[in-house]
């Protein structure tokens, strides 16, 4: 049923541009894997190479082994969904559904009741010979799902098929693509720039910038153990602040910085850091709590700057020392009465949830 | 106040366009109705149907033919329609195809291949007629018989290609619109699930240009219908109906020609209150459509009231029954004062006839007269050049 892509060296020029450079990855089949990073970082190119859309200038794409070089995309075992879905509107939607059988020359009946098991498969129901247009935003995306499945296709291609639909209605098809793709036990390739969205559904994640992976790995590591200084900013927020080793061990390394020294981990260091390295130090807001509240390994002392109410959480923007800024974030749960703007309290983080990275680029400037 | 004035200045405006758009078209539909063997209005003869029909017989006893029965306006006219269809079947096939062409071609070799292809419309007509013509005439020169020699002497033939020239353009230009906004990654979905590029085409590209295909060849057709320059000279010894009606103007234009644009006029307008009620319908199925849509996707307390917006008869209805009105008070006032049917015809002939016999009669007693004159010797003399060169000519 679901087939492994692997990606060998692949490459895509245009002109003298790099879309995507030297990318090797394997993908497992059943599997759900993702692509993140900004846009303009070349995963819509690599979701297109897969599909057999665009040429790779170098490299080569395997689909279960076999190579897909000379292979058109209407020949590959993969089904892809566009980014605005690219339903056909002279079509119904039992007609859309049904067209990858149509053009293989299946007859009508065996048509009708593959497109009704799919209508059913996606509660569809009494929607099939309505016309695309008279269908609701998350209806047109299960129209668009069903269409591929038609074909019971190896690999599913996603791209970013929820970017144009309400956050209450893409929060929903996030478990209900990922309930899909249990159900139907096909790879699942997925493609997005929201680091949630690849977060919440995938087995895997690969982020990417500037046409290459910076790290590839399950979900919890990339958030937890980035690699780069890109990854930890991209994915999710991050506190970066920067300083020289002063202490390095196998899996720990103490950095000094304008506002203190502190202790942090190091991930798959294998000797590559030694003391003077220009490292950052990464702290996430959630890791950042109330000094007084516990134990911890560093304690920071800050200056409240503003605050932020978000629900969940509460956030608050602090000065720390001079000219730079750390954001921490707090239970709603968590009394914090005695917190103002302009007073200075202390905050502590615990090594574990910290990380120093050798300096490199920023998914944003902080 | 200046609003008002602006108001009525635009009406103003409105009217004063439209009466220069349709004023020579109404009265040249007048015409068609007057008795006279002239098209005009005044003086007005008799209201008559005979440039529809049969035309009249003149003094001199030639016949000028009416709408059904001139044979060269006939021939024309299944000539036209022959032609129009073959030009259709060639131009939007071949217009489609270059405009696929435009979409598949190097984008550096784009503006050129666009270029050269709307190079037909900017040439003049006259000149792709003639070389049209003098092609074929060389071809056809190849061999004294066989079908080459045949086919360039047709000028029914040659009037196809060098109308499907410039026509083809046409419908060019109306498939590059339709296609720019096409949606790529429909093509792309489509050959995605497994379809063939001949699938594509048939299935989602051809769909989504039919009604450029049905607006290309309904163009194709009126332009190849109407055209004169180009088909004036490739038409060799056959005619079309617009080289028919040039001819008669040169020879003598005659009420056939109004009545042949009154018929055309008619099958217009009727042509546009069809199609005005047809999209009225459509638009209206669309709007219920839509409202039902509305209705189903919210909660009942937003929805006030599913409107269904009523196709209104009675405005056209008073409009055509005005028209109407007037037209029947016309007629009966026509018919009271004798201003219909053969005997006022006959009664108008008769009047001419006498009055021309009048002016004969006049202009011979004038004659007559001049003769005494001539004789008695008081008005110019009897020898030769009226006795100008005598030297007693200005002695009294």
């Amino acid at each position: 049923m679901s087939a492994s892509v692997e990606l060998k060296n692949a490459s895509v020029t245009f002109g003298n541009f790099y879309a995507a450079k030297n990318i090797n990855v394997k993908i497992n089949g059943g599997e759900f894997f993702s692509f993140l990073g900004p846009s303009g970082c070349g995963k819509t190119t690599l979701l297109r190479a897969i599909s057999g859309f665009q040429d790779l200038s170098e490299g080569e794409v395997l689909i279960d082994g076999v190579d897909m070089s000379r292979i058109g995309p209407n020949k590959r075992p993969t089904s892809l969904i566009f980014q605005n879905l690219a339903l056909f509107p002279l079509m119904s939607v039992a007609d859309n559904i049904s067209f990858s059988l149509e053009v293989r020359g299946v007859d009508k009946k065996k048509r009708r009741s593959r497109a009704n098991e799919l209508i059913e498969l996606m509660a569809l129901d009494g929607q099939g010979e309505k016309m695309v247009h008279q269908l609701s935003g998350g209806q047109k995306q299960r129209v668009a799902i069903a269409r591929a499945l038609a074909i019971e296709p190896k690999v599913l291609l996603l791209d970013e098929p929820l970017s144009a639909l309400d956050l209450k209605l893409r929060q929903r098809m996030r478990t209900e693509l990922r309930a899909i793709q249990k159900r139907v036990n096909i790879t699942f390739i997925y493609i997005t720039h929201d680091q949630s969205e690849a977060l919440t559904m995938s087995d895997r994640i690969a982020v990417m910038n500037e046409g290459e992976i910076e790290q590839i790995g399950l979900c919890a590591d990339v958030y937890n153990k980035p690699l780069t200084p890109f990854v930890a900013t991209f994915v999710g927020e991050n506190n970066s602040i920067d300083g020289k080793l002063t202490e390095v061990s196998s899996n720990e390394a103490t950095i000094s910085t304008e506002n203190g020294s502190f202790k942090s981990c190091l991930n798959n260091s294998d000797g590559k850091y030694s003391i003077g390295d220009e490292v950052f130090l990464f702290i996430r807001p959630e890791a950042l709590e109330l000094a007084k509240n516990g134990n911890f390994d560093n304690v920071i002392d800050i200056n409240i700057d503003t605050f932020e109410f978000e629900g969940n959480i509460k956030n608050y923007f602090a000065k720390l020392g001079s000219n730079k800024k750390i954001k921490f974030s707090i239970p709603n749960s968590v009394d914090t009465s005695d917190i103002h703007s302009g007073s200075n309290i202390q905050i502590g983080f615990n090594k574990l949830n910290s990380v120093i990275l050798k300096k490199g680029q920023l998914a944003v400037d902080t | 106040m200046s609003n008002r004035l602006i108001n009525y200045s635009l009406i103003f405006y409105i009217i004063t366009f439209f009466v220069f758009l349709f004023g020579p078209l109404i009265i040249m539909s007048i015409t068609a109705f007057n008795s006279a063997d002239f098209p005009r209005i005044s003086p007005w003869d008799c209201l008559s149907f005979r440039w529809f029909n049969e035309g009249m017989v003149d003094y001199v006893g030639q016949h000028q033919a009416g709408l059904l029965t001139d044979q060269k306006l006939k021939e024309g006219f299944y000539n036209s329609i022959f032609i129009g269809f073959f030009v259709v079947l060639l131009t939007v096939p071949i217009g489609l195809a270059a405009a696929l062409v435009l979409t598949q071609i190097n984008p550096k070799l784009r503006e050129l291949f666009y270029s050269l292809s709307i190079m037909p419309v900017l040439f003049p007509g006259v000149i792709i007629g003639i070389s049209t013509v003098v092609l074929w005439n060389r071809l056809s020169g190849l061999s004294d018989e066989g079908i080459l020699s045949e086919v360039g002497r047709n000028g029914i033939f040659l009037t196809i290609l060098a109308q499907t020239c410039f026509i083809s353009t046409y419908c060019f230009l109306i498939f590059v619109a339709r296609l720019q906004r096409f949606d790529r990654s429909q093509e792309e979905a489509a050959l995605d699930l497994g379809a063939t590029q001949t699938q594509v085409f048939f299935k989602i590209l051809l769909p989504y240009l039919a009604p450029a295909i049905g607006s290309s060849a309904v163009i194709a057709f009126l332009a190849s219908f109407e055209n004169y320059n180009t088909t004036v000279f490739s038409i060799l010894s056959d005619r079309t109906l617009t080289t028919v009606i040039a001819s008669k103007v040169r020879l003598g234009i005659t009420p056939a020609i109004s009545a042949l644009a009154f018929a055309i006029i008619v099958i217009t307008v009727l042509a546009v209150i069809i199609y005005e009620f047809y999209k009225r319908r459509v638009d209206r199925l669309k709007k219920i459509e839509e409202q039902t849509l509305l209705a189903s996707q919210s909660s009942d307390s937003r929805v006030q009231k599913i409107e269904i917006p009523k196709i209104n008869f009675i405005k056209p209805l008073s409009f055509f029954i005005i028209i109407a009105i007037i037209l029947s008070i016309l007629f009966t006032q026509v018919l009271k004062n004798n201003l219909y049917g053969d005997a006022c015809i006959a009664n108008v002939e008769e009047e001419k006839k006498r009055k021309i016999e009048e002016q004969r009669k006049l202009e011979e007693e004038k004659f007559k007269l001049s003769e005494e004159d001539l004789q008695s010797g008081n008005k110019g003399g009897n020898s030769a050049f009226g006795d100008i060169f005598n030297s007693d000519l200005f002695e009294y």
